[in-house]
């Protein structure tokens, strides 16, 4: 059984990159736009065992979508990390204040992606 | 790894090896025109490509040394460096090395750390010389000292609300006790309230840990990243050293053997009880292994209780090292990608073997002799299900000779540059499948065969020129079936075998008289004999006397043949021709007294019926058959192996001409029985090795027929004469 990992983010590139990086690592990848398309992908959908989010999207920002998925019963417990370009104290406060477990800074290489999911995500 | 991302990976090295063409092309044409910056521009975005490319695919390595490539390529680019020959040979040597990082990245290939390491400093000394003149930056890693394990002791306490963040303790600890050995793991349920009151989703625990690990502080800290300034948590580290007064008596428990702990002591093997009992202080590790030294075996035990014998026991511990020994053979076992439309249309001819098989089972339950051309015919079913199968099992084996060409074009163009010569390598049939493992050892052989014509065939360009002949040399590497064989031909049109200066080096070194009259192609291969090279002077490519015998002795490990076909002034060929497998070999069968046995069929020139006065016997040769006017050495195969012969007159028998290493030998037997696709059983694997036998193999009537290893046959044939004068 592999695992699940929703990924979110409006840039294609970017999106793919995380898509393809954790498909190489063996998860199965559902990939949403925005945050609105990815509370309408998983609200009747499985179970994810990891969210990997943006922050700035149209439609619906990060942060939005991680308080949205909080209120989601499968998801209470669910790892979400957020991508963000600002490491600064003040985006990583609203995070967690939402609900957000960690974060990824970017830029990232895949390597470091996936160091930063084996810290949350039990293998 | 998946498909898609496994193609996107081969994409990158697809781009990646265009844009290494690019820039090694740019570099090459930098030369001539060091001012063109558009040629500068295209030479720095295909480096650029390529490091951004290798960055998200994690390939650091490429990363990290395009990088260096490109900050010298922009320099340069920018008009802040101009493009000296040191520049540009610098830079096409780096592409050398980012080729094989590449290559590393892509098979695990192995990389001269110490070239990266040269390069990588040149480079970034050429970057600097013209940013910052004054400041040569040392570069040269530091030499790595090994860290002292440190030890960290470890108090935390999480929030509340840690896992409605989503985030789970155990994976903390789990990232600690990979950073290093995490032990005395306790925790604190006290906050822990009554059962009625209690939050199932809120976190009461603490804990306290230690960690003995040879990483840093931060490293520690950075475990902690998500929850740090929500936890109470406190980390210091313990001073080694110094600790032996307090902390030592503190802790009797700190053995010279840390025992690795999982995080909750839960996972992992048991501890044997011996361990417990030191760890806890209850026995000391002496009065431990004093005990188990007491401790019998249970073979004593059983041979004292008269349960075994001893040698039911000392088979029995034999078996258990077999087994041991098989499973560590198991291991390194060498894996293949099989296309599964292959393995499906396998499947399927299996269910059409079951159909036949049972269609054969009906048959035989209730079989009348009217039904004999029923029986034939199903008979001829199950013969073509066989072969197909058989032929389908070996194709999956078989791979493309084009992966074994590849490596051509590169090295033709560092041998001519080396070499001064301008060489052009044609390649063709390198679709041509043939078994992995031959595709694997015909390498070496290949690559020494190229390097011989770029090196000593193809003359330089003015003694081209001054012969007629086009100042641009060829090297043609041809594949192709031929009968039951490959055959792969490397072809120059160099200057062609010194028939002159070959036997005059031959008879210097002793290895034929000088009235001896030779045929050309007993000439042609005398340079396979070791130390044997006609190159007036060695060079950096060949020419060390060594190569052609590796390769005449390679082949012939393969049960191949190696020819020769060469004209003065117009290029010689190269033929190797190799079995497809190894597994399987065309066979002559022959038959000695009762005896069958095969030769290999690569090695048997013809047969022939002697007359009786064509043979002659000479003091310390044995005996010598005049063959068309070439006396070749007779050996009676009955001799060989103690047999007893139909016939002991060679006028009678049948002589069968054997061709090995370039000689020949005639071989007694009684009848040749004909030829047949024989499966070679390992001599070595199921019995021990024998003299003069290659292998075995089951014929058609079910009995053990043995493989002639021609060149065993003939030395003990050989030890045999000497004896005998």
């Amino acid at each position: 059984m592999s695992k699940t990992a929703l990924v979110v983010d409006d840039s294609p590139t970017m999106r793919q990159m995380v898509a393809f990086t954790l498909t190489n690592a063996g998860f199965t990848v559902v990939e949403a736009e925005n945050g609105k398309d990815a509370v309408n992908k998983v609200a009747r959908g499985p179970k994810m065992d990891i969210v990997v989010t943006d922050l700035n999207m149209p439609e619906m920002d990060g942060i939005t979508l991680i308080k949205e998925l909080r209120k989601i019963e499968v998801f209470k417990f669910t790892p979400i990390l957020m991508l963000t370009t600002e490491s600064t104290e003040a985006k990583k406060k609203a995070g967690k204040e939402a609900g957000a477990t960690g974060w990824i800074v970017k830029p990232f290489n895949p390597e470091l992606m996936l160091k930063v999911i084996a810290k949350v995500l039990p293998v | 790894m998946s498909d898609e991302f496994a193609q996107f990976q081969e994409a990158f090295f697809e781009e990646a090896a265009e844009h290494l063409a690019i820039v090694e092309e740019g570099l090459l044409a930098l030369e001539q025109h060091p001012e063109d910056l558009d040629l500068l521009g295209k030479i720095f975005r295909s480096a650029h490509s390529i490091k951004g490319a290798s960055g998200m695919f994690g390939f650091n390595a490429v990363a990290q040394f395009t990088h260096k490539m490109e900050t010298l390529l922009d320099l340069l680019r920018n008009g802040h460096k101009t493009v000296t020959p040191q520049i540009a040979d610098l830079l096409l040597k780096s592409t050398d090395c980012l080729k094989t990082l590449i290559d590393a990245a892509k098979n695990g290939s192995a990389v001269d750390d110490e070239t990266v390491q040269r390069l990588s400093t040149d480079l970034a000394t050429a970057s600097d010389i013209k940013v910052k003149a004054e400041a040569k930056v040392e570069t040269a890693p530091l030499p790595l000292t090994p860290h002292p394990s440190r030890c960290f002791h470890i108090a935390w306490t999480p929030p509340a609300w840690l896992f409605q963040r989503g985030l789970d303790p155990l994976q903390t600890f789990k990232e600690l006790g990979s950073l290093g050995t995490l032990s005395e793991v306790q925790v604190d349920v006290t906050k822990l309230p009554e059962l009625a009151t209690m939050d199932p989703e809120a976190c009461y625990l603490s804990w306290t840990m230690k960690l003995e690990t040879v990483k840093g502080r931060d490293i520690v800290d950075a475990v902690f990243e998500f929850v740090h300034e929500d936890s109470v948590l406190v980390i210091t580290e313990e001073v080694r050293g110094k600790e032996s007064g307090v902390r030592g008596a503190e802790r009797p428990s700190s053995t010279p053997h840390p025992l690795p702990l999982t995080p909750h002591g839960v996972e992992g093997e048991p501890k044997p009880l011996g361990e417990i009992l030191v760890e806890s202080g209850v026995v000391t590790r002496d009065a431990l292994d004093k005990a188990l030294s007491q401790q019998k075996r249970v073979g004593d035990i059983l041979i004292e209780q008269h349960a075994a014998t001893p040698q039911q026991i000392s088979q029995a511990l034999q078996k258990q090292r077999e087994s041991a020994a098989h499973a560590k053979k198991g291991t390194d076992t060498a894996s293949i990608r099989v296309d599964t439309a292959k393995i499906d249309k396998l499947i399927n001819l299996v269910g059409e073997l079951v159909i036949t098989q049972s269609m054969l089972n009906d048959l035989g339950f209730r079989f009348e002799m009217c039904q004999m051309p029923v029986l034939l015919e199903r008979l001829a079913q199950l013969e073509r299900n066989t072969r197909e199968i058989q032929e389908r099992v070996m194709g999956i084996r078989m791979l493309p000779i084009g992966t074994a060409f590849s490596r051509f074009p590169r090295l033709v163009r560092d041998l001519s540059a080396k070499a001064g010569k301008k060489i052009q390598l044609v390649l063709s049939g390198e679709e041509t499948e043939l078994d992995k493992t031959v595709i694997e050892a015909i390498g070496d052989p290949l690559t020494h065969l190229v390097r011989n014509s770029a090196d000593h065939g193809l003359e330089p360009p003015e003694e081209r020129l001054d012969n007629n002949k086009p100042e641009l040399g060829t090297i043609r590497l041809n594949a192709f079936h031929e009968g039951g064989n490959i055959c792969i031909t490397v072809e120059d049109d160099g200057r062609g075998l010194n028939r002159e200066r070959i036997l005059a080096k031959a008879v210097k070194q002793g290895l034929i008289g000088e009235a001896d009259k030779i045929a050309d192609d007993q000439i042609w291969a005398l340079i396979f004999k070791p130390g044997f090279s006609t190159a007036e002077k060695v060079t950096d490519v060949s020419g060390r006397g060594v190569g052609m015998d590796v390769v005449k002795r390679n082949i012939d490990a393969l049960g191949g043949t190696v020819n020769i076909k060469t004209e003065l002034g117009k290029g010689t060929t190269f033929t190797l021709r190799l079995p497809l497998t190894l597994a399987i070999i065309e066979g002559m069968t022959i038959r000695v007294g009762k005896e069958t046995y095969i030769v290999p069929l690569l090695s048997v020139v013809e047969s022939i019926q002697p007359k009786i006065d064509a043979i002659k016997t000479v003091v310390g040769k044995g005996e010598l058959i005049n063959v068309r006017g070439t006396y070749l050495t007779m050996v009676r195969l009955y001799e060989v192996f103690s047999l007893q012969p139909e016939f002991t007159e060679p006028a009678k028998a049948i002589l069968l001409i054997l061709e090995m290493e370039g000689e020949q030998v005639a071989l007694m037997v009684d009848e040749i029985l004909g030829q047949q696709q024989v499966v070679i059983k390992s001599m070595e694997d199921n019995f021990r090795k024998v003299d003069g036998v290659a292998g075995a193999t089951i014929l058609s009537d079910g009995a053990v027929g043995f493989i002639l290893d021609v060149r065993g046959v003939l030395e003990i044939a050989r030890r045999g004469a000497l004896m005998a004068a």
